[in-house]
């Protein structure tokens, strides 16, 4: 007597398991039709990895909401570097080299100085302090596109900035020259070259981060603040020589040096729902300077620092 | 590359777009075919999740700068997914590739179909999926099923047979 399809099914299903093939069944009128889907049903998604991939969206959707301002103060983006000198000046040099425009100074109840310039369509911060405080005064490095690099270069080196390589026609579509100023901060200044369109989403100021494994510190980037990588080269040694990354409606590169030279520094973040996004930074693995707060002049700031030792003032808008 | 099956997606798209929230819905309606597109370009299960996660991803990222041009909203994930894909080559094989063209990201019946029977195995009796699902996902025996159910091997082959007798009338509704 023959098999019960049951059973010839059965077989049909074991020998998919083993070996992919159920060609046997298909000769079978009663059994080709379920061998078939049997054979679909062998790349069936695991539930779990479903489940798991909708929690995962879940949780940057969450952050892409937490991130979105609904207010935001005229010409700020995402994200604002914020730098720290212990002395004036460096507004100085920024007027002077870049045209750039103080367009706002507070005297803080500590003795220091709150300024805010804003450099072509971005904005900086720069915090002058003669004490340390909380933050540690440490120089940062920017990018900045001109429209005449050779005379920004001059007017760097003329205003005591230190040359870290005359401009030159660059083979990544720019002509840069590299400065330092007095107080340690780098600046990469360009023009783009005639026949290269500036990305979208490229401002005047960028912030360049030189991240010790890059690669890793992205994932925190990533996991912590949202970010997106619109553009990345790596080497085959795994080094991320250029990086630009996405923040909400702000962006900043990277590239890592070799020997690693990293340059912390900090950056004022502003965003829809401060206390979400400190979370989501503590969770991937940023350590808390302070949980969020009512600050004096209107934010509510939380304070990460994240293990290339950035700092991060996670603000909601007053 | 639009099939019949293609719901009206433009007002779901436009409020993820509007909140991003909303993407999950997306997600909901698309994972398996995306899915059974990654997997069937690709060798293994977890080279296909891996793809999958990585389409989601990618176009939740830039779902703002999905513009309406005539082509489904599938049609852009497969597009997504077929330069993941590409983009995964590329790692693997160190050496310029050239990504395939918006031409080359062919769509077939195959895909299509595989994506309906994923999507019914969710609709099965409870019983009947998880039967379905340690078999063909997991990889288990009759035994091994037997003993996580606490039922006879006879009754779970029972259940796996009425589960796929169940599964090719469902798809005979589905033309």
């Amino acid at each position: 007597m023959a098999d019960a399809l049951i059973d010839r099914l059965n077989r049909t299903v074991d020998a998919l398991l083993a070996n992919g093939d159920a060609s046997a069944a298909l000769a079978d009128a009663e059994l080709a039709p379920l061998a078939r889907l049997a054979a679909d049903l062998r790349h069936c998604p695991d539930p779990a990895f479903k489940a798991r991939l909708r929690a995962q969206l879940e949780r940057r959707t969450t952050m892409i909401q937490a991130l979105e301002m609904t207010q935001i103060r005229e010409g700020f983006t995402t994200v604002t570097p914020y730098v720290r000198v212990s002395e004036p000046g460096l507004a100085e040099f920024l007027s002077t080299v870049f045209g750039a425009v103080e367009t706002s100074r507070t005297s803080g109840p500590g003795g220091g100085v709150h300024r805010e310039m804003r450099v072509g369509d971005s904005m900086l911060m720069i915090g002058e302090d003669p004490t340390q405080g909380v933050m540690p005064i440490r120089p940062a490095a920017f990018h900045v596109h001109v429209p005449d690099v050779d005379a920004a270069f001059e007017r760097a080196v003329s205003a005591g900035a230190e040359s870290m390589g005359a401009p030159e026609d660059r083979h990544y579509g720019e002509r840069a020259g590299f400065v330092r100023d007095r107080f340690g901060n780098h600046w990469y200044i360009a023009t783009w070259s005639s026949n290269m369109r500036p990305p979208e989403g490229v401002r005047t100021v960028m912030p360049f981060l030189h991240p010790p494994e890059a690669s890793k510190y992205i994932d925190f980037l990533k996991a912590a603040f949202g970010a997106v990588e619109e553009e990345r080269h790596d080497l085959p040694n795994g080094l991320v020589i250029h990086a630009r990354l996405r923040i909400g409606n702000a962006q900043i590169e990277l590239g890592e040096p070799d020997p690693p030279r990293p340059m912390p520094s900090g950056f004022y973040l502003y965003v829809g729902d401060a206390d979400v996004v400190y979370e989501q930074a503590i969770a991937a693995g940023a350590t808390s300077l302070w949980a969020p707060r009512d600050e004096w002049y209107g934010d509510r700031v939380g304070a990460v620092q994240d293990a290339m030792g950035n700092q991060w003032f996670i603000a909601q808008p007053a | 590359m639009a099939t019949s099956t293609d719901p009206d997606d433009r007002p779901l798209v436009e409020a993820a777009q509007a909140d991003p929230r909303r993407f999950v819905e997306l997600y909901e309606r698309y994972v398996n075919r995306v899915y059974a597109f990654a997997a069937r370009r690709v060798g293994n299960r977890a080279a296909a999740e891996d793809v999958t996660s990585e389409v989601f991803e990618r176009a939740l990222a830039n779902l703002r700068r999905f513009e309406w041009r005539g082509s489904p909203f599938v049609a852009w994930l497969f597009r997504i997914a077929a330069n993941v894909i590409a983009d995964r080559w590329k790692e693997l094989a160190h050496e310029a590739f050239d990504a395939p063209a918006d031409e080359a990201v062919s769509y077939d019946d195959d895909v299509e179909r595989r994506a309906i029977v994923f999507q019914l195995v969710d609709r099965l009796p409870d019983v009947q999926r998880r039967v379905i699902e340690m078999r063909f996902v997991e990889g288990k025996s009759i035994r091994d099923v037997a003993e996580a159910l606490q039922r006879s091997e006879g009754a779970v082959k029972q259940l796996q047979l009425r589960a796929l007798e169940n599964l090719r009338k469902s798809m005979g509704h589905h033309g």
